[in-house]
């Protein structure tokens, strides 16, 4: 015991004597013995009892003859209170004929008058360490008890319920929860193997007893199986039953499992897997769909690129021969029309050779790399420059522009966009051409930005269309396929990102593309 | 002196007549013509029979023909022990690559998209006459 508990600490005492001396003597000797110890004093028994009620002392030491009330009454008045205070009756000689009755009414310890003090102190240092005794096992009582509520409280929560058999027993042990789960009140039913067993679905019973079974193996490694509980009112619960072997020296005495009611769980999972089935499904049925309309394209480009070239070609033959076997015919009109029809054909085949170019970049195979957009504004730039080195046009680049996309697509598309900057600030007396890029909302868009021509913003919807031009024809060179806008955002779109341009008439264009930061590689097109 | 020929085998009378006019502009040689693969096939092999295939300076050769394919035809040329040293140029309006390349395996001289001019024939004839 620890010292201050040996001294009194924590703990009081009602002291109750009628003779002033004494009182005082014994009171000064215990202060001076149990410093910690609380001590009330009482000159009789009723003023006791008063005292008693207001402090609840541990311990009540008291003379038995006494006026007004005497002890053993007064002792019976706080038994009746209190059955666990310890009472320690000071007595003289005389008073052996109450003896008896204070033994009937729970008064355990005495010490004799006139007091011998190393006798009164034995008899206290053994009552001080009942209580310092009983104080701990409450104290572990209580502690017990806190855990058991808080394990039931956390199994009610979680939906975990808990069970234990000993090997082969019929009986065994619920938890509360257990019972719940199971669409049970607690205690509801004797928690027995056999009504176990019948908690479970018919079909999952046979799992059920062998997980048990099974995990009293000495080298049983820890699984869990998800089965079904049938509840009472007929309602179905999913629950994952978790199952070991409890070990002692000399092997396994039982089973402890627990049974965890994942029924939510499982339904959201099963929700999800619909959703993903249904996701799937869908996807599947867009890309055949986009297969479909892709190899659609695919015939009507083979439409294009060779069985109308045939006839183009023929028609192609029949005005060379106009123009050369009528040309000389005495009437002017006759090779005006022949060359003007071998101008028509070469429009034709124009048109013909940049619609198999648009078509193929949407049919063609992606090979997705690594690429510099940078690097290859700067070269297409040089190249720019190189072709005509009379123009003064000042190229701004912005350094570091990695993506991953089709390396040799996207220079194509750099060279479209770059190529029409070059082109539309051909009339400016100091050009400026700059590539860069600005994040908007978490989105990268690149862009190309000129100070030359510029357009009128209702026309925007009109720049990646093929063959549509805003500029009057000769305007800014008769140089250009038509299709260079209409490319460079093929492109993009192949990429999986968006092209748009702003722009003011005299105030210079901007052309801006993102790009889809992890494009795939191949084509919409079906293996053959 | 025993005529020379220039075998066109083609299909399409348009191609055929435009064909038959750049011959007649470009040179002196005789026209033969095929209207598909099969006939061409049974001229070669009369002409191989008696030998007189070595008269035949050129074949023009359609690709996309009935029954018998020009690359087939072409095959059947370059398979046969005396046909096989004839000039073939293919004369097509189509741009498949894959054509291209297995003509150019087979040996053809020249791979003309439709039209042909007078200027190309003749570079065929000429570079041909060169090297005989």
């Amino acid at each position: 015991m620890k010292d201050e508990a040996r001294e009194g600490a924590g703990a009081s005492m009602l002291y109750v004597e009628d003779e002033a001396d004494a009182r005082q003597m014994v009171t000064r000797m215990l202060a001076m013995n149990y410093p910690h110890l609380t001590v009330h004093c009482a000159d009789n028994g009723l003023q006791a009892l008063e005292l008693y009620r207001q402090h609840t002392p541990e311990i009540v030491m008291t003379d038995i003859n006494m006026p007004v009330m005497d002890g053993i009454r007064m002792s019976r008045e706080i038994k009746a209170i209190n059955p666990e205070v310890s009472i320690i009756a000071v007595t003289a000689h005389s008073d052996t004929s109450y003896l008896l009755s204070a033994i009937e009414i729970g008064v355990h310890h005495y010490v004799l008058k006139p007091l011998n003090y190393q006798e009164l102190f034995t008899v206290l240092d053994k009552v001080l360490e009942q209580i310092e005794l009983k104080r701990l096992v409450s104290a572990q009582h209580r502690r017990l008890a806190q855990s058991e509520c808080q394990l039931a409280a956390a199994q009610r929560i979680a939906h975990l319920g808990s069970w234990q058999r000993g090997i082969d027993a019929e009986n065994m042990d619920w938890s509360d929860e257990m019972y719940r789960i199971c669409g049970l009140a607690p205690g509801a039913i004797p928690p027995s193997y056999h009504s176990f067993l019948e908690r479970f679905h018919p079909d999952d019973r046979e799992e059920v007893a062998s997980s048990m079974q099974s995990a009293l193996s000495p080298d049983h490694q820890p699984e869990h199986k998800f089965v079904r509980v049938l509840r009472p009112e007929g309602d179905v619960r999913i629950v994952r039953i978790d199952v070991e072997g409890v070990r002692e020296t000399g092997g396994a005495s039982g089973v402890i499992g627990t049974c965890h009611d994942v029924t939510e769980l499982k339904q959201a999972e099963q929700q999800i897997r619909l959703l993903t089935e249904e996701l799937e499904r869908r996807v599947l049925q867009r890309t055949s769909l986009l297969q479909a309309t892709v190899s659609e394209l695919e015939n009507f480009s083979y439409f294009v690129s060779h069985d109308l070239r045939a006839p183009v070609a023929r028609l192609e033959g029949f005005c060379t021969a106009l123009v050369e076997d009528c040309g000389v015919c005495g009437h002017a009109n006759c090779r005006q029309y022949a060359e003007r029809s071998a101008s028509v054909v070469q429009q034709i085949k124009q048109i013909m050779d940049a619609f198999n170019s648009l078509t193929h970049l949407a049919r063609c195979t992606l090979t997705i790399r690594d690429t510099d957009l940078s690097a290859f504004a700067r070269g297409i730039a040089r190249s720019l420059a190189a072709g005509e080195p009379q123009r003064k046009v000042e190229f701004v680049i912005a350094e570091g522009a990695r993506v991953k996309g089709d390396p040799e697509l996207l220079e194509k598309a750099l060279g479209q966009l770059l190529g029409n900057a070059w082109k539309f600030t051909s009339k400016k007396e100091q050009g400026r051409i700059e590539f860069g890029w600005t994040d908007q909302q978490g989105v990268r868009a690149y862009f190309v930005r000129d100070n030359g021509a510029g357009f009128n913003m209702k026309y925007a919807q009109k720049l990646f269309k093929p063959f549509q031009t805003i500029h009057a024809p000769g305007e800014f060179g008769w140089g250009g396929t038509g299709i260079g806008l209409a490319t460079a955002h093929s492109i993009v779109l192949r990429h999986g990102g968006r092209m748009w341009a702003e722009g003011e008439v005299g105030q210079g264009a901007s052309f801006y593309f993102t790009l889809e930061p992890n494009p795939e590689s191949g084509s919409y097109l079906k293996e053959a | 002196m025993a005529p020379s020929y220039i075998l066109l085998v083609e299909d399409n009378p348009d191609d055929l007549f435009l064909a038959s006019r750049i011959i007649g502009k470009a040179c002196q040689h005789e026209i033969l013509t095929a209207r598909d693969g099969e006939e061409a096939d049974e001229l070669l092999r009369r002409m191989e029979q008696d030998d007189s295939y070595y008269q035949i300076k050129l074949v023009l050769l359609d690709l996309k023909l009935p029954k018998i394919s020009g690359l087939d035809l072409l095959r059947a040329i370059r398979a046969s022990a005396k046909l096989q040293v004839l000039t073939v140029a293919v004369l097509t309006s189509s741009d498949n690559e894959t054509d291209q390349e297995q003509c150019r395996e087979l040996g053809v001289v020249d791979y003309i998209y439709k039209p042909m001019t007078v200027e190309r024939l003749q570079g065929i004839l000429s570079r041909n006459e060169g090297a005989q």
